[in-house]
């Protein structure tokens, strides 16, 4: 995605403390007309208070942060009209319907889909009429991205849309993402999940103790971080380490969840330099294979553990 | 439509789907009324004592009527002058009083049109209808002897509350000061679960105007109200013929200003309470005591004088209490206006506080 025009969010040096906790520390971005802007980061990084601050939901403390080229903290009214809001809550008046629900919505905007339209672009034509607290957690989260979608807005915020879904219904939130991005609405949305990030996102902003870590797309941040590809096989074969620093090609090596893992410029030179060290020693790597680096790598190193901890 | 309209109506249908919030507007009440109706509603008196005042000096006509009304088994006769027969039937030992003008008997006599006075408490309904009709029958027979059916002699009706309303007549306004101050302080409860669940931070990302969401729940609280208002009143003169003696208008703005001072409550409350449970809780301690203390089910006298401290400083007590007034001439434990005053104040300060500390998340 080229960034052209002028970018639907700029966020510059924005920081935002609850008591002695920076929350938000000096946080810049911007996201262009068109463009799904991920962040990505781990409980307490700082991403829905980011959020929220651009949905005019909290008051930044300093930074200037905008919206379609208005400043949030003065023109939230006008700008609550055109974005769209799915937030971590599912439930909204349990006791409501489907259409109840999106009808009571749309007359909160000055300019509204219709229901109908609504229903069928998030699939939810059988249960339109299931009163919400009936729906099962893939299609509550449908009906929580209609909602956002009631006014028809350019700019959607997505929190999470897919945690606690199970993978099939992550699967069909996926595709109705895409079908948002193919429309030209431009998306910021949070996940805990790297291959949702690299699934859908042109960018992502990986995010930790209310830093922005890195920036870019995903090809960019794994290709900046990891030159190399991974070589891993089985720890259960006992090796010195410190010969497997040596093999050809091979920059690091790790211990990473009961595997070795080499990281390396030279994929063949090392697996050959691999085997000849196994067979001079009369055995023999199990569950051998290559991978490229992925964006939960780059989180490892980045913050030193696992998104998930 | 109007959004504040659609989203009234939103928390209308949340309710009645809702069947323990039915339970606890509707059905909690009325069970009420119906269990204490059906224990104190049993009529014991068969004799109405009722008194005779003669103002007449003992002309033909009254000496007639004061016989005929004494030869009617199920009345007890007792004469005095007014003010004497007045101020027993206000403190309870009579029930009506008959009032024969000075002049009648040469009014009858000249056969031109006159009138007797009878003096009922009208929230004594049952007692009063009885009284009534054996007036009318022994007046028309009157007529019939002096003058042919020609109607000389009419009946004047007078009102006169009495000290001893009838016990039902008493729950009834009581039981639905209750249901107001349910209906008030247990708002409380969905609000809290709407911020915990992020339903109020949810609709703060739409344009929709936060007074138009406070307001959408006040008033449908507030139709409740009336609804509650009409079915408890609707069961108490049905069923135990309570009837509502005092102006109607004036009864329903007392109804709309206690739901409104205990919703200023219930808003208060949900200021200062987090979760759910909390709620549910602090709503229980803050309406039980009311429940039992504000002479709801018996009278605020027979409270031991600590108690009766107590319940001074509850806002149901005057609620009930303006409302036995208005509507059934209740006696009363302050001066309407007080009642009023105190409500208006719970109103205004709870509102202030509500204003100042709720958090939409």
């Amino acid at each position: 995605m080229t960034q052209s025009g002028e970018p639907v969010i700029g966020v510059a040096n924005l920081c935002k403390c609850y008591g002695d906790v920076k929350a938000v520390d000096g946080v810049s971005f911007q996201v262009a007309r068109g463009e799904v802007f991920g962040m990505l980061g781990p409980n307490g990084a700082g991403k829905t208070t980011t959020i929220e601050i651009l949905e005019g939901l909290r008051e930044p403390d300093s930074g200037s942060v905008t919206v379609f080229g208005m400043d949030v903290t003065r023109h939230a009214p006008s700008i609550k009209q055109r974005i769209g809001v799915q937030l971590q809550t599912v439930s909204l008046y349990p006791r409501l319907t489907v259409t109840e629900l999106l009808d009571l919505f749309g007359s909160f905007y000055a300019h509204h889909l219709p229901t109908k339209q609504l229903v069928d672009a998030v699939d939810l034509g059988e249960r339109a009429k299931a009163r919400s607290m009936n729906l099962s957690g893939g299609q509550q989260q449908r009906l929580s991205i209609a909602l956002a979608l009631v006014n028809d807005p350019e700019l959607i915020f997505l929190d999470e849309p897919t945690t606690g879904l199970d993978p099939q219904a992550r699967r069909s939130l996926w595709d109705l993402v895409k079908g948002l991005q193919a429309q030209g609405k431009s998306i910021l949305m949070t996940t805990h999940y790297m291959e949702e990030a690299a699934e859908l996102c042109d960018r992502v902003a990986i995010m930790d103790h209310g830093h922005i870590l890195e920036m870019g797309t995903v090809p960019e941040l794994i290709g900046r971080r990891f030159k190399e590809r991974a070589v891993f096989f089985d720890t259960s074969l006992k090796l010195p380490s410190a010969q497997l620093g040596k093999l050809e090609g091979v920059t690091r090596a790790a211990q990473e969840d009961g595997q070795t893992v080499l990281y390396s410029r030279d994929v063949a030179g090392t697996i050959g330099a691999l085997l000849a060290l196994t067979d001079s020693l009369g055995v023999e790597p199990k569950n051998l294979g290559i991978r490229q680096a992925t964006l939960e790598d780059v989180f490892l190193d980045l913050t030193g553990r696992a998104l998930r901890d | 439509m109007n959004t504040l309209l659609r989203l009234t109506v939103a928390n209308i249908r949340s309710l009645v789907r809702d069947r323990a919030a039915l339970f606890w507007t509707f059905f909690f009440p009325v069970m009420f009324v119906f269990l204490f109706g059906w224990i104190f509603g049993g009529n014991s008196d068969t004799k109405v004592a009722i008194g005779f005042v003669d103002q007449d000096n003992g002309s033909q006509v009254s000496v007639a009527l004061q016989k005929a009304f004494s030869q009617v088994t199920l009345l007890t006769i007792q004469t005095g002058s007014l003010d004497a027969e007045e101020a027993a039937m206000q403190h309870g030992d009579i029930s009506a009083i008959v009032v024969v003008p000075s002049g009648t008997g040469a009014a009858v006599a000249a056969k031109s049109a006159t009138s007797i006075q009878l003096y009922t408490d009208p929230s004594q309904s049952q007692t009063s209808q009885v009284v009534e009709q054996i007036a009318d029958q022994i007046v028309g027979a009157s007529n019939l002897q002096i003058a042919g059916g020609t109607a000389v002699v009419g009946i004047q009706p007078m009102t006169l509350a009495s000290t001893n309303i009838s016990t039902v007549a008493y729950l009834v306004p009581s039981i639905l000061a209750m249901a107001l101050m349910q209906l008030g302080v247990f708002a409380a409860i969905p609000l809290v679960q709407q911020r915990e669940k992020g339903i109020l931070k949810r609709i703060g990302a739409t344009p929709l105007a936060r007074w138009k969401l406070v307001g959408s729940n006040v008033l449908m609280r507030l139709m409740v109200a009336i609804v509650d208002a009409v079915v408890i009143l609707g069961i108490g003169l049905i069923f135990f013929n309570v009837q509502i003696v005092g102006n109607l208008l004036a009864a329903a703005g007392l109804v709309l200003l206690g739901a409104g001072a205990f919703l200023a409550i219930g808003f208060a409350l949900a200021s200062f309470l987090k979760t759910e449970e909390q709620a549910t809780g602090v709503v229980q301690v803050v309406q039980m005591p009311m429940m039992f203390l504000s002479g709801i089910f018996f009278s605020f006298d027979f409270l031991p004088g600590f108690l009766q401290t107590v319940a001074r400083f509850m806002p149901l007590t005057y609620l009930a209490d303006a409302l036995r007034q208005v509507m059934v001439n209740g006696t009363q434990v302050a001066p309407l206006g007080v009642d009023v005053a105190i409500l208006t104040g719970w109103l205004v300060v709870c509102l202030g506080i509500a204003a100042r500390s709720f958090r939409w998340e």
